[in-house]
């Protein structure tokens, strides 16, 4: 079951359910917008979200993300309510204030603390490009947990993180074996499952649910197209010496056979002189 | 005649002085005389990679993948060179340039980068040009190439995407335009990089990058 979820979500692509309500701003005015992730990670709550008192997504399933989607820059009034409520009146589940850069990538999660009370924290997304060969892993602690230990292949990778906490890695693009562990052990609470980390992108993995019950699990977007160039090409020749140019090694051969023999030699003549 | 055994010693030593010197200054001499061929002999070191696009040379060739999934070429063959080498794909060595395979052989393909045959962006490429242990790489000659000689590479399916040269250049490594050699996007073309220029043996590479641009052959 946790596997599957770690499986299913990592590299997820997402649906534009949130844009019809959202995309206000011509796209000609990239600027002037912010780009926008939501993560519903608070358990057994189905929500409607409201931005500036307008529906944005509706039945919005716990455990899932959504985005990206464009905001106009500035202050946003972001309210979540039970799925089944009527309209955007009355008093919501969770609220809260955004102030969205132009140009930022953010993502709001709603969650619950370490205590199990539901929150929302908005985090900012490193989208900047990532070294050739890499991939970028972003963790989020968002559950009802104490603080945990990613482990990649049975190693600890990430330690110490705490609820509200991320952190991001720049790892060689492949597959890892990731699982979370409480801090300071290796037992997994999520996972092990294979991730696969695709050269050029950023995950970002967030670990919802209450460790209570057993209901943690991760939520994951992948944002591709971050890759970097390599630096060269060092086709040269891989021993370090071209075929035709530098001594060779007989030349190395003679010539130290030659220089003993002169060496004895003149020990010899020098001998031979004392008599 | 006491100094006899002496004398002969000394003789002696004198000789093997002597035939010490000639087996030391004679193979430098041999060496030395040995011409050193020209490396990847390429056209005059150019500014840019070429941007124009030949008309006959617009149409995906046949066998185009998905650019998200490229399909791994195996074989390169440049008829004009008699070069027909083996393809492996190769990733990013420690110091974060593409990695070459230390086969001087076999040719890498840059497998983040974009395939032959994919309908967007640049396939990389590259193979060493020489090497003292070796002898001479696959892409020695690569300088020799001139526009509108036929390459062709063997997908790992069993397809076969041809080029055509559209133009050889070369570079001071460190002026290599990286971003259009490994452009992800942009018309599909395959581009081929080895080595040129003098050796510095105090950075034990060559000085130049030769490349060699082709592009989808429609004909």
């Amino acid at each position: 079951m946790r596997l599957n979820h770690l499986a299913r979500h990592a590299g997820l692509a997402v649906g534009g359910a949130l844009a019809l309500a959202l995309v206000a701003a011509p796209a000609a005015v990239a600027q002037e917008t912010a780009t926008v992730y939501v993560v519903h990670g608070v358990p057994d709550t189905p929500v409607d979200v409201y931005v500036d008192g307008k529906r944005a997504i509706d039945d919005f399933e716990p455990g899932t993300s959504q985005g990206p989607v464009q905001l106009p820059a500035g202050p946003h009034k972001l309210a979540l309510f039970a799925a089944d409520a009527a309209d955007g009146s009355g008093s919501p589940l969770l609220s809260a204030d955004a102030d969205l850069p132009a140009g930022g990538n953010v993502t709001v999660v709603a969650h619950l603390d370490e205590g199990g009370n539901p929150k929302i924290t908005p985090f900012v997304n490193d989208v900047s490009s990532v070294p050739a060969g890499q991939a970028r892993l972003v963790v989020r602690h968002t559950a009802a947990a104490p603080a945990v230990d990613v482990l990649a292949g049975d190693k600890p990778v990430i330690e110490g993180l705490s609820n509200g906490q991320e952190k991001a890695l720049e790892v060689p693009a492949g597959s890892v074996s990731a699982a979370v562990a409480a801090a300071g052990t290796t037992d997994p609470v999520i996972g092990p499952a294979d991730v696969d980390l695709k050269e050029g992108t950023a995950t970002f993995v967030q670990a919802i649910g209450k460790l209570d019950g057993g209901k943690l699990s991760l939520v994951s977007f992948t944002v591709s197209d971050l890759h970097s160039s390599p630096s060269g090409v060092p086709s040269g020749a891989p021993s370090g010496a071209p075929a035709d140019g530098g001594a060779p090694a007989w030349l190395l051969v003679t010539t130290l056979a030659g220089l003993s023999v002169v060496a004895v030699s003149a020990v010899r003549l020098r001998s031979a002189a004392r008599r | 005649m006491t100094s006899a055994p002496g004398h002969r010693t000394r003789s002696g030593a004198l000789v093997g002085l002597l035939a010490g010197l000639v087996l030391v200054l004679a193979p430098i001499g041999v060496w030395a005389a040995t011409p050193a061929p020209v490396v990847a002999a390429a056209s005059p070191v150019a500014p840019a990679l070429p941007s124009a696009i030949p008309v006959a040379a617009v149409v995906p060739p046949v066998g185009s993948t998905a650019p998200t999934a490229p399909e791994p070429p195996v074989r390169i063959r440049l008829p004009a060179l008699g070069v027909d080498a083996p393809v492996a794909p190769v990733g990013i060595d420690d110091r974060g340039r593409m990695a070459v395979p230390l086969d001087v052989a076999t040719v890498g393909w840059y497998r983040f980068g974009s395939g032959p045959g994919a309908t967007a962006g640049s396939a990389v490429l590259s193979g060493h040009v020489d090497d003292r242990e070796q002898g001479y790489g696959a892409f020695h000659k690569l300088g020799d190439l001139a526009p509108g000689d036929p390459v062709t590479v063997d997908l790992a399916g069993g397809g076969v995407v041809a080029y055509r040269v559209e133009a050889v250049s070369r570079f001071p490594k460190t002026d290599l335009p990286v971003g259009e050699v490994f452009a992800r996007d942009g018309a599909p073309r395959l581009t081929l990089v080895t080595c040129g220029g003098q050796f510095d043996y105090r950075e034990h590479g060559y000085t130049e990058n030769v490349v060699v641009v082709a592009r989808p052959d429609v004909s």
